[in-house]
């Protein structure tokens, strides 16, 4: 609940006296106050910066610092203020969420600064409010990370445990070329050696001059076989031994074999050996060579050497989604005018466009404002569409493609965002569900009016499950009834009682076909009362204190109302027990599903 | 070459984009008002000027404006009962307070209706009981006007209570509301009728006495 709205309870509890006419039954007494002394000016010297501010406000939150008795320690005699050696700037803020309940985070201050500020005076940083509160996380994750890496820098170049294994010492070889210099060699003969084997394919295929000065000319790899065929060997021998080596020193063998790069290295070196093996067979030698193209697959293994490449196959990884709704729009308009021009020209002879499938040829060059003039229409029909055709080409295809990059760039970031704020959302209200403990006298008061409200209609608050317990002995005592005696009042009874069950509750009833055919309804406010009886075995702090400040209260039984109170209400056995036997459980998990207040 | 250039100019005439019509909507939302002085809140109300003043921060600290309307009122009301629907009764409270009904409830109107409820005489918080009830002004309670009261009553319970509400549960309330005061039977329950038959209830009067020390 704000803050604020704590001092119109007085106006909410006066306004109960209309309820006075309509109650027929006696209202319970009022909670007897703490004669508090007299409202105050709290001074609040922070290294020199004089702050004011009502004694009340600061014990609106009585689980920090300036909330609770803890700042007595830092009051002092001489000046008749509480002196406290910290940040004043900082100490603003603090001082302003005491006033408004909402905590902010200010851009220009350093993050490690206000934790440690934030954790002297006892405030979460979970109720920072929504308008500060990415920024805050975004910065915080940024300077974890920050240390980390640093810390991860300092340990793989200093710190190397001497018990590691030898097994282990490869694995961080082979992961930070950097740890030792023998990594190092490793990392550049390797990558020497893709780039030599990549080279060797692609040279391969040029055609050199043959040395007889024949007319017909033969590829270098053809002229010099057996030495490309060498480099391939070396090369795939080097490739062979470093993926055993890194399979042999993976950790999780299983893992290894299942990533990326290990495939990709699996299908640089595949070939070759599929070669060796198959290479007198001659109806194969067509496959074979379709084989060699998967050489080219060695390039890949670049992006271990490379964070650029992996960002990249990252980053269209995610864009998938855009990218395959570019592609379907482009296909639809591909088959519609490909489908036209096919029709339009038609009529002509000698025409090219002899099928829609010739046809596509056609729309995409043209679409691409590629145009190799390969198939031209004739007729006129023909080429009005193909003008149409390339025109509208450019439109679907340049304008969407900077939309989708930089639809990309903020869904990217978007998602980004969306995940950190759904991880935030769920830790945030269990922080602020400990952390939002409000003034215990404004609790006792709140209960007393609630209090009130239930003598006045002669019914008490209960919880969904107890509602539904009674409901369903309302609802069976009602059908053994009808069972005996007539139906005639028994729907009625049921009709009212149990028509608005929660659908999202499974229920578990012996007599299941009396709750079929009921409507649910969605319950927005969920909340919790409990029944107490006065034991004294299992009670936080806090609800000692409301004890003791509320003597009359003892006789009669307490209520507390897990919705207003934002606090860990501990788990306390309810008189049905018997049908609540999972009530703590319940409990705890709704304390954090209670609606905001 | 000129039916270009003619088209050009053609083109930039219109371009005339009105910027100036948000700034007019901003300035009617800074309607604020201020309340009478100190002394004279004092003289008119049974606070004392301390607790005059803790009013009026509490006040002002919701409503910057200086006014309260009746949605902000409603929400405020809204967050003591989280269990059920205050709208309604907040709504006739709302009604209750803004005795100029003009629409919104400017601080001496909150005072004012404080002062009766906690610092006035028993007739002053029966007089303003009746008001409550009576919604349309008419000085009778009729048998409608009490049930929308009742019904806005157990509306802030909500849906779980036990014993579950049934449908006529209003109905009963009225009854023994109406067998209590009607003392002539007539079908309307006038001031007079009300006063003196909560006088005469001794639990109405203890409980009318409750919330004395609310300040």
């Amino acid at each position: 609940m704000a803050a604020g709205v704590a001092a119109w309870l007085p106006f909410a509890r006066a306004a109960a006296i209309g309820w006075m006419p309509v109650a027929s039954t006696p209202m319970p007494p009022p909670p007897r106050e703490k004669r508090r002394g007299q409202d105050g000016l709290i001074i609040l010297n922070v290294s020199g910066s004089r702050f004011q501010t009502w004694r009340n406000t600061l014990e609106r939150y009585p689980d920090t610092l300036l909330g609770s008795t803890e700042r007595d320690f830092f009051f002092h005699e001489e000046s008749n203020e509480y002196f406290f050696d910290r940040d004043p700037d900082i100490f603003r803020h603090i001082l302003n969420f005491y006033r408004t309940g909402k905590l902010h985070y200010p851009r220009h201050e350093c993050i490690s600064a206000y934790d440690e500020e934030l954790a002297f005076f006892g405030i979460i940083p979970e109720i920072i409010g929504d308008c500060c509160y990415e920024e805050y996380k975004d910065r915080r994750r940024e300077n974890t990370e920050r240390i980390q890496d640093d810390e991860e820098n300092e340990n793989s170049k200093d710190m190397v445990p001497p018990d590691m294994s030898f097994r282990e010492t490869m694995w961080r070889a082979f992961e930070n070329p950097h740890t030792s210099t023998m990594a190092l060699v490793f990392y550049y003969v390797t990558g020497f050696f893709i780039a030599v084997s990549v080279m060797a394919n692609v040279v391969e295929t040029v055609p050199c001059r043959s040395e007889q000065n024949r007319a017909k000319e033969v590829s270098c790899g053809e002229r010099y076989s057996v030495a490309f065929f060498c480099l391939d060997t070396a090369c795939v021998m080097i490739f062979t031994v470093e993926y055993l080596l890194r399979l042999i020193a993976a950790p999780s063998r299983y893992k290894f074999v299942k990533s990326v790069m290990s495939i990709i290295d699996v299908v640089a070196i595949m070939p070759y050996y599929i070669g060796l093996v198959m290479s007198d067979n001659e109806d194969v030698s067509g496959a074979f060579v379709t084989l060699r193209v998967f050489r080219v697959f060695r390039i890949f293994k670049f992006s271990r050497h490379s964070a650029g490449l992996r960002i990249l196959g990252y980053t269209l990884k995610s864009c998938a989604s855009e990218l395959g709704f570019l592609l379907f729009s482009l296909t639809m308009a591909i088959i519609i005018f490909a489908t036209v021009m096919f029709y339009a020209e038609k009529g002509s002879t000698s025409s090219k466009f002899t099928s829609i499938p010739a046809a596509f040829w056609y729309t995409i060059v043209t679409m691409t404002t590629l145009g190799y003039g390969d198939m031209v229409p004739k007729t006129i029909m023909g080429k009005i569409f193909g003008s149409i055709c390339s025109l509208s080409g450019v439109l679907v295809i340049a304008l969407p493609v900077p939309v989708i990059v930089s639809n990309f760039s903020r869904i990217y970031h978007q998602s980004q965002r969306a995940e950190k704020r759904r991880a935030q959302k769920a830790s945030k209200q269990a922080g602020q569900a400990l952390v939002c403990k409000t003034n215990p006298t404004f609790e006792t008061q709140h209960h007393h009016l609630l209090h009130c409200l239930e003598k006045t209609t002669n019914h008490e608050f209960v919880d969904e499950q107890t509602y539904e317990t009674s409901c369903m002995e309302v609802s069976l005592a009602k059908a053994s009834m009808s069972r005996s005696s007539s139906m005639s009042s028994s729907p009625h009874g049921l009709s009212s009682c149990c028509t608005r069950r929660n659908k999202r509750k499974s229920f578990n009833v012996p007599n299941s076909n009396m709750v079929a055919g009921r409507r649910g309804s969605i319950q927005e406010l969920s909340t919790i009362q409990i029944r107490e009886r006065p034991v004294n075995n299992s009670r936080s702090s806090l609800n000692a204190k409301f004890e003791e400040t509320v003597p009359l209260n003892s006789e009669e039984q307490s209520y507390i109302t897990a919705a207003v109170i934002s606090m860990p209400t501990p788990p306390v056995t309810t008189p049905e027990s018997g049908a609540l036997g999972n009530c703590p459980d319940f409990l705890q998990s709704n304390i954090v599903r209670v609606s905001a207040l | 070459m000129g039916v270009v250039l003619g088209t050009f100019s053609m083109h930039t005439k219109q371009v005339n984009y009105r910027t100036d019509k948000v700034d007019d909507e901003l300035e009617m939302t800074m309607v604020s008002h201020r309340p009478e002085g100190l002394e004279q809140l004092e003289a008119q109300t049974n606070f004392t000027k301390q607790e005059l003043q803790v009013l009026y921060r509490g006040f002002k600290n919701e409503c910057p404006s200086g006014v309260v309307n009746e949605e902000t009122f409603k929400h405020i009301y809204a967050q003591f009962f989280p269990h059920g629907d205050a709208s309604t009764y907040a709504h006739y409270l709302f009604n209750a307070f803004d005795t100029g009904n003009n629409g919104s409830i400017k601080f001496e109107d909150f005072v004012m209706g404080l002062s009766t409820l906690l610092r006035g005489t028993v007739r002053d918080k029966l007089e303003w009981t009746f008001h409550l009830y009576d919604i349309n002004r008419d000085g009778f309670i009729n048998r409608e006007e009490m049930t929308e009261i009742v019904r806005a009553i157990y509306d802030m319970m909500g849906k779980y209570t036990y014993p579950a509400l049934k449908g006529d549960v209003a109905k009963q309330h009225v009854d023994t509301f109406f067998e209590k005061m009607d003392k002539n039977k007539d079908g309307v329950v006038t001031l007079e009728e009300f006063v003196i038959a909560c006088q005469e209830d001794e639990n109405m009067m203890r409980s009318m006495q409750l919330f004395e020390n609310v300040m």
